[in-house]
């Protein structure tokens, strides 16, 4: 694969996005507790979907086609880009279903949660995301020592995340009263929504652990190189994909409609 | 037998009782622990069931080794790109291969069994509705834990659902074996990926059979809630079951797509691509994308279950209405899964008997995508009575009635292809004529239904059941027939009897449109669909006689087609050349297929259906030696 850019220019590409979309993540925060305004945030939900999409996921490696030898590793890492980018298609319509049953079910309500612990664990996902980006570029250019260092600290990030929401948070939420179970006619099944938007997206980043754990120790061994390492660019987009589905789900979780006690 | 137990298959099934029974077992460790009820009425909990159903699943697909390779490469192993086949014969159909013409005819093998068990289910409750009054099926026995009238439910549910996956077992059958060798490729993309999918079917199979002796489910195959957060632990496994083949379709859906966008000889641009090429294009992008909202409204009844989420459960504040919404949005466009692809075969197969060019191919091509794209849109229009919102009947009536235009140029097209051919009249046509007369009969009667006037009457009654068989049937049944007389000898170097496939056709045909035929005029009449009885003063008595005995003379006839099928792989008539004069790439090459398909790489150099025209060519192979010059 041909770099386009070499690796300080690559890696600070990274930090600005970073900061793009931490500024974004702020400015939705500040709008939710100010304005109040729905439509504002999707729209900086959708900024922040696009930038996570190009710059860290990619996208636009789709509509390359780097080798005409259908047998070379350039054109099957071609091949298998669209495969996995078919499944993330497919795998999006579980969590545009789980949202159409959200916006249904609870409508302009949202259930009583920590905001604080809520914008903790967004910001450890979107630091994983970012050390993602590294560990990535740093395989780009051959760099595997770079890719262990990042690697590990996503990882631990990534743990991070799944231990906030699952173990903190869950269990506040059941303190609150917000068990499974909870729901009534007023205020919909806030229980039931609660727990399988979060359940579904801590179930991907489970496997993304997973994931993530298989490639750090295939990179040890060596396997990886510059240019043959498809394995460490599938795990990539697909943690950053589980980070696309926080950008919609924490403002519909957290931050739109009026609290519910 | 000895050899039999050592299959992949075999290995599976065993692995799965074990992974069933570890799971259960686990969960009711657990609540012995929690100082929980251990055993229920089905000896297990329920949520021990659910895990262990769910567990059974993992450890048929680990036991079994589909996966294996994929363990190997997480651990850094690399393996060959394909494996040598181990095995010969039968054993090789029951064994794990890479290959995509075995794993086409292990889809379709499946898919002819599945249709056994489903139409013998039907038969069972068609010979209960043949007279008023309950016959057999009484209040006072007892199977399965279920009296009689709640094992028609059950079967009648598990006819629907069963066939389904049978139709996406059949689809994926055919789009397997035939579109790498319409493109030219010596596989599809992802290899490992597709065997997997072929496998995962089979304990999802195994797990809706269990539902019908965990006490059944008497929901339909829809598993409405509130009925189906009601009924016994038999609906956990159906919505397992459906789940798992739900992953069957969408993953091989994905493998169809990649495989056409990346893998298409040289100079096959998309408009010279063969029509079922397009076709399964089309299925692909509804299956791979909608059939995660089913499995998603059937997981979250599921989880309403077990953890008392009361998400369409109205005293907690859920929605009803909304399960049918999420459900719908695939379940319609399923139809279209269903009946696109043989929409497909018999674009492809008609200008090979009628030796005429296929008329408008372009436009036949584009109507695929059409259907699957306007198909997106027309869910809601199976809750007209349900309780929606009543706005949003309107824009899905007309939405429904859209699709009737892509629809009507693809019978444009076939009449101008048949008008002036040359036809031929072997099995594989008659069965695509076949097809086209029902999906005619099917089509006109579809929009009656979209109308929401005719509807609130229609609603839930046999014409809406004579309807869906018209349309399923034209769409599935008759082109699959079709195309396994016209594939046979591709795949095996012989052909099916003829007279036996004549036999079959002539009995199966008339007795469907009996069948179906009678469905509307009694559902018009008011005849409900999904109840075991009927009240003897609607005199639909001879009528439903006479709808029984169609159904036993189109079993009959699917009797008479697996015979042939299974007795003409080892003793059919030898045909290894073009047996149908076609102009198709697999054809070009003698039969059956070898290991890696074609020796030469082709390249695309004319139009796909210009039968007729003198000179003109589609393919032109890569020769070393100029010998065969034709």
């Amino acid at each position: 694969m041909t770099h386009t850019q070499d690796k300080s220019s690559a890696l600070g590409q990274g930090v600005l996005i970073f900061v793009y979309l931490t500024i974004l993540t702020a400015l939705e925060f500040f709008i939710a507790i100010t304005f109040k305004s729905v439509s504002i945030l999707i729209v900086v939900a959708v900024i922040k979907a696009a930038l996570v999409m190009y710059y860290y996921m990619h996208i636009y490696k789709l509509n390359e086609n780097s080798d005409d030898d259908t047998h070379s590793y350039s054109y099957k890492t071609d091949t298998n880009r669209l495969g996995l980018w078919l499944f993330l298609l497919s795998d999006s319509f579980v969590f545009a279903g789980l949202m159409a049953a959200r916006i249904n079910l609870l409508g302009f309500t949202r259930p009583p949660l920590n905001q604080l612990l809520g914008l903790a664990v967004t910001a450890v996902l979107l630091l994983s995301s970012f050390f993602m980006n590294r560990g990535e570029t740093s395989m780009a250019h051959g760099d595997t020592k770079g890719f262990l260092n990042n690697i590990v600290i996503t990882f631990f990030l990534g743990f991070g995340f799944l231990i906030g929401v699952v173990a903190v948070e869950w269990r506040l939420a059941a303190a609150e009263g917000l068990v499974a179970s909870f729901g009534n006619p007023a205020n919909g099944p806030m229980g039931g929504v609660f727990y399988i938007m979060t359940g579904m997206h801590a179930f991907h980043v489970f496997t993304g652990l997973i994931f993530l754990f298989v490639v750090w120790n295939n990179a040890r061994k060596n396997i990886y190189s510059a240019e043959q390492h498809w394995g460490v660019e599938a795990v990539a987009v697909y943690w950053h994909f589980v980070d696309l589905v926080w950008i919609f789900f924490y403002p519909a979780l957290y931050l739109i409609g009026k609290l519910i006690v | 037998m000895k050899k039999f137990f050592s299959t992949a298959l075999a290995r599976g099934l065993f692995w799965q009782l074990i992974g069933t029974l570890t799971g259960a077992g686990l969960v009711t460790g657990i609540r012995v622990l929690m100082g929980l009820s251990a055993t229920d009425k089905f000896f297990f909990t329920e949520p021990a069931w659910v895990l262990g159903g769910f567990f059974g699943v993992l450890f048929f697909l680990a036991g079994n080794g589909s996966v294996s390779d994929w363990f190997k490469w997480a651990r850094g192993i690399e393996t060959p790109e394909h494996h040598e086949e181990r095995y010969t014969g039968w054993e090789k159909y029951l064994n794990v291969s890479l290959d995509h013409k075995v794993i086409g005819i292990q889809y379709t093998v499946t898919a002819l069994l599945l249709i056994c068990v489903g139409g013998l289910f039907a038969l069972i409750f068609r010979t209960e509705l043949a007279q008023s009054q309950l016959q057999f099926l009484k209040v006072d026995m007892q199977l399965f834990g279920q009296n009689g009238p709640e094992l028609y439910n059950t079967l009648m549910s598990l006819h629907g659902m069963i066939m389904i996956v049978s139709i996406l077992l059949g689809v994926a059958g055919i789009m397997n074996y035939v579109v790498p060798l319409l493109l030219g490729a010596q596989d599809m993309a992802f290899p490992r990926l597709n065997a997997f999918s072929y496998w995962i079917a089979v304990p999802a199979a195994v797990l809706l059979l269990m539902s019908l002796v965990l006490g059944g489910f008497g929901t339909g195959w829809t598993g409405y809630p509130p009925l189906s957060a009601r009924a016994p632990v038999g609906v956990q496994m159906f919505f397992l079951g459906v789940f798992t083949a739900g992953w069957s379709s969408i993953l091989g859906a994905l493998n169809v797509i990649v495989t056409v966008v990346r893998m298409r000889s040289k100079g096959m641009t998309a408009m010279r691509m063969p029509i079922f090429v397009w076709a399964s294009v089309a299925t692909s992008i509804i299956a791979m994308t909608a059939t995660q909202l089913i499995g998603l409204s059937f997981q979250l009844v599921m989880f309403q279950r077990l953890f008392g989420m009361g998400f369409f459960d109205p005293a907690k504040g859920g929605n009803p209405v909304l399960f049918q919404h999420l459900f719908w949005f695939y379940s319609h466009p399923a139809v279209y899964v269903f009946v696109l692809p043989g929409l497909g075969v018999i674009s492809e197969l008609l200008p090979v008997f009628a030796r005429k060019p296929l008329f408008g191919y372009r436009w036949v091509a584009m109507s695929s995508m059409g259907i699957a794209l306007v198909g997106f849109l027309v869910w809601a229009h199976h809750m007209f009575t349900s309780g929606m919102n009543e706005y949003l009947r309107l824009p899905f009536m007309y939405s429904t009635l859209l699709v009737a235009i892509p629809t009507g140029v693809k019978f444009f097209s076939w009449v101008a292809t048949i008008w002036k051919g040359k036809l031929t009249y072997p099995a594989a046509m008659l069965f695509v004529l076949g097809g086209i007369v029902s999906f005619l009969l099917g089509g006109l009667t579809g929009p009656p239904n979209a109308t929401v006037s005719v509807d609130l009457h229609l609603h839930d009654t046999y014409f809406i059941v004579g309807h869906f068989h018209d349309t399923i049937f034209g769409g599935f049944v008759f082109p699959f027939f079709a195309a396994l007389y016209y594939w046979f000898p591709k795949a095996t170097g012989r052909r099916m009897n003829e007279f036996w496939g004549k036999v079959h056709f002539w009995l199966m045909t008339p007795s469907f449109f009996v069948l179906t035929l009678g469905m509307m005029r009694i559902g018009l009449l008011g005849m409900r669909r999904r109840i075991v009885d009927y009240d003897p003063a609607l005199n639909f008595d001879s009528t439903h006689l006479v709808l029984t005995i169609a159904g036993y003379l189109i079993g009959l006839a699917v009797l008479i087609f697996i015979i042939n099928f299974f007795h003409s792989i080892s003793h059919g008539e030898k045909a290894e050349g073009n047996v149908w004069n076609s102009r198709s790439p697999e054809w070009q090459v003698p039969s059956p297929m070898p290991t890696h398909n074609y020796d030469q790489p082709f390249e695309v150099v004319g139009e796909p259906y210009d039968y007729g025209l003198a000179g003109s060519k589609y393919v032109e192979f890569a020769k070393p030696e100029k010998s065969k010059n034709k």
